[in-house]
């Protein structure tokens, strides 16, 4: 990646802020403002040649984070090799003062004067159109596995810590020694999948990478120590990418035992440092028809670790109002159709932050991104859809709730101020609209008059009869249109009204259909990881929590309101909630609809209540 | 770490009651362990009492 880096940090139109971090980012697409905070380097690095004269007299000697403190640096360092820029960087936690009188070494022997103590972080401000998002992975620390010996014995160390053991540019510059003796291994172990596919520790996927790279290395061993006996402790080989199956066979070939079955059980044999792994191997049947329990003695134990999303995810998520899936990566606009695109207009993601993916995956998609990117700011105008709120400034009263619960940040607002929607980044949910208590959003093409209009219409004429339906127009309605290009069976009596997404479905709207006579209503919509509006479904499960409560206050059956999520391919699941809606709708009693529609009335507010009672006196 | 309480659930689609797990600022779908059903109503213990 070095002469990547290198020729993206010489090109004209990029400009590469290292050691910097992303403090803020507002606007929205074509329009982000992002300020950065440039991390001072207390070495200027347009000065400094790396010559290393500030190394060899440096004092403080700390673990190298970059050989996962197998070795040690100084408290002035080049982070890794091929640095871009290829600069010291002083690190001041670590340096015995920024008084020259204290230390002051390194500033004595720099001929080039690059050395600065009295540097500071830097601000800076850029505008920009598009912004990719490609903060990378964190690696799944196995302290917590502790059935491993991680913590405990000196030769098990994880796929991160061998890889820095093998390097060339590694701490023992590439010679393959254990960290108890330093004598090379002969017989080594890797066990997969740690930290990944557990449900028990909150890591139920699979870190996709790792058994290609437990191949590699065997094959990487086989290569360099013909000698040494590989183990590899699995559960299942996920090796599906182009050549991967063949490199898993040569891995067979050179020799590698691959064993069915994740170790129990990891002991120290406290003379020789080596380590006894019991393990059930589930390949093999044991006499008794049970798997074969099997010991192996081992000089060096590999934990292949997982991988975690980064620690910065939820900074960058909350910046740039994106969100996350089940396992804590970013979830991109759609999964097929839109796989490098965020939820929010302008955003895109490439590499791990997205979901664990190998290198090849990660450049394709930071292809796509770019491409995707460059796209959008060469076209130089943006079309979006005319589903967009609207704010009438005269009814607003200024209370901020829609900004507080818009997903994508598209309305500002103010204390004091009249909110604001950006049409731009408004995607068209309706959660403004649906929370706004005083009238004043109106939702294009999907308005509160428009919608109460279908209600009327639908329920105009034996209510009782029929099945209200809200249905949400990504995931539940074609929920409703796939069981029917499927042919599948169900009750005739419900009838469905579209919104956007079940988050535009009003209290007022849900209580409107009961005052109408509808003995049950539904409202559905996507599950929640497929929300096509970041997690604007949420307001809905609010929303039907609150009305559920109100209905039970007004002696109204809370039963009568429901709410599923119904994906788009759960045609099954639509016919089976309608056939379900039937026969709730069936236990509904007329002297039930018609309290329901006395009960939930709008009560007059005070102020107009007084209004009458003086027109009443005068 | 979110720390979590437990709570009351109630399916409105079979009545099933039930308790779980409640964390701070979670995020998930709930169903019910029951029926699937995800009408799933948070009982207030006024509620749950009734």
């Amino acid at each position: 990646m070095g002469p990547k880096a290198i020729d993206a940090g010489r090109h004209p139109n990029i400009e590469l802020l290292t050691y910097s971090e992303v403090e803020e980012v507002s606007g929205y697409v074509g329009n982000f403002v992002a300020t950065i905070r440039k991390k001072a380097r207390y070495v200027d690095h347009t000065l400094c040649n790396a010559c290393e004269e500030c190394v060899k007299v440096c004092p403080v000697s700390k673990p190298d984070e970059y050989q996962m403190g197998l070795s040690s640096r100084r408290a002035i360092y080049i982070p890794f090799p091929q640095a871009v820029p290829c600069s010291y960087i002083l690190n001041m936690d670590d340096c015995l003062g920024n008084n020259p009188i204290a230390c002051g070494k390194c500033a004595d022997v720099c001929e080039k004067k690059a050395i600065n103590y009295d540097d500071e972080d830097e601000l800076v401000v850029r505008e920009v159109g598009a912004v990719i998002v490609a903060i990378g992975l964190d690696v799944y620390d196995p302290t917590e596995m502790d059935e491993y010996g991680y913590t405990r014995h000196a030769n098990v160390i994880t796929s991160m810590e061998f890889e820095r053991l093998i390097c060339a540019g590694g701490p023992t510059a590439g010679h393959f020694v254990r960290p108890s003796d330093h004598e090379r291994p002969k017989r080594i172990g890797f066990i997969q999948c740690v930290g990944s596919r557990n449900p028990k520790i909150g890591r139920p996927y699979c870190s996709n990478i790792c058994c290609m790279n437990t191949i590699k290395d065997t094959l990487l061993l086989a290569d360099h120590y013909p000698d040494t006996e590989n183990f590899v402790f699995y559960q299942d080989i996920r090796a599906f990418g182009k050549s991967f199956e063949d490199m898993f066979q040569r891995s067979k070939e050179t020799g590698t035992r691959y064993i069915r079955g994740l170790p129990g059980d990891v002991e120290e044999d406290p003379e020789t440092g080596n380590l006894v792994v019991t393990v059930e191997n589930t390949t093999q049947r044991g006499g008794n028809g049970r798997s074969g329990l099997e010991r192996y003695e081992l000089d060096m134990l590999v934990l292949s670790v997982g991988v975690i999303p980064p620690k910065d995810l939820a900074k960058i998520s909350g910046m740039l109002t994106l969100s996350k899936t089940s396992d804590g990566f970013f979830m991109e606009s759609h999964p097929k159709l839109k796989p490098v695109d965020a939820p929010t207009r302008g955003v895109f993601f490439a590499g791990f932050c997205e979901s664990p993916k190998d290198i090849k995956d990660s450049v394709c998609q930071a292809g796509a991104a770019s491409s995707r990117a460059g796209a959008l700011l060469n076209a130089g105008q943006i079309q979006i859809e005319a589903i967009t709120s609207r704010i009438d400034e005269i009814e607003c009263k200024k209370c901020g709730l829609c900004a507080k619960i818009c997903p994508y940040g598209a309305i500002t607002w103010q204390k004091g101020e009249v909110a604001t929607v950006i049409e731009a980044a408004c995607a068209g949910c309706g959660s403004c609209g649906a929370t706004c208590q005083f009238g004043a959003i109106t939702m294009r093409h999907f308005t509160d008059d428009q919608l109460l209009a279908q209600v009327r219409a639908i329920l105009a004429r034996k209510p009782e009869d029929k099945v209200f339906v809200f249905a949400c127009n990504w995931c539940s309605y074609a929920g409703g249109d796939m069981a029917g290009i499927s042919r599948i069976k169900y009750s005739a009596s419900n009838r469905v009204v579209r919104t956007m997404c079940s988050a535009r479905v009003s209290e007022d709207m849900v209580l409107e259909a009961f005052r109408c006579g509808a003995p049950v209503v539904l409202v559905s919509g996507c599950h929640y990881a497929d929300c096509h509006y970041i997690n604007a479904n949420r307001q809905t499960v609010v929303r039907v929590q609150r009305l559920w409560d109100k209905l039970e206050k007004a002696g109204v059956r809370p039963e009568r309101l429901q709410l599923e999520w119904i994906s788009a391919a759960e045609g099954q699941k639509f016919a089976k909630v309608m056939n379900q809606m039937e026969e709730l709708r069936k236990t509904v009693t007329i002297k039930e609809i018609e309290h329901g529609r006395e009960a939930l009335k709008p009560k007059p507010k005070k102020a107009a209540k007084k209004k009458e009672a003086a027109a009443t006196a005068g | 770490m979110a720390t979590a309480t437990t709570g009351n659930f109630r399916c409105m689609m079979c009545g099933h009651d039930y308790t779980d797990k409640v964390e701070k600022g979670e995020d998930r779908e709930r169903s019910c362990p029951k029926c699937r059903s995800n009408s799933i109503r948070h009982m207030k213990k006024k509620a749950a009492d009734k």
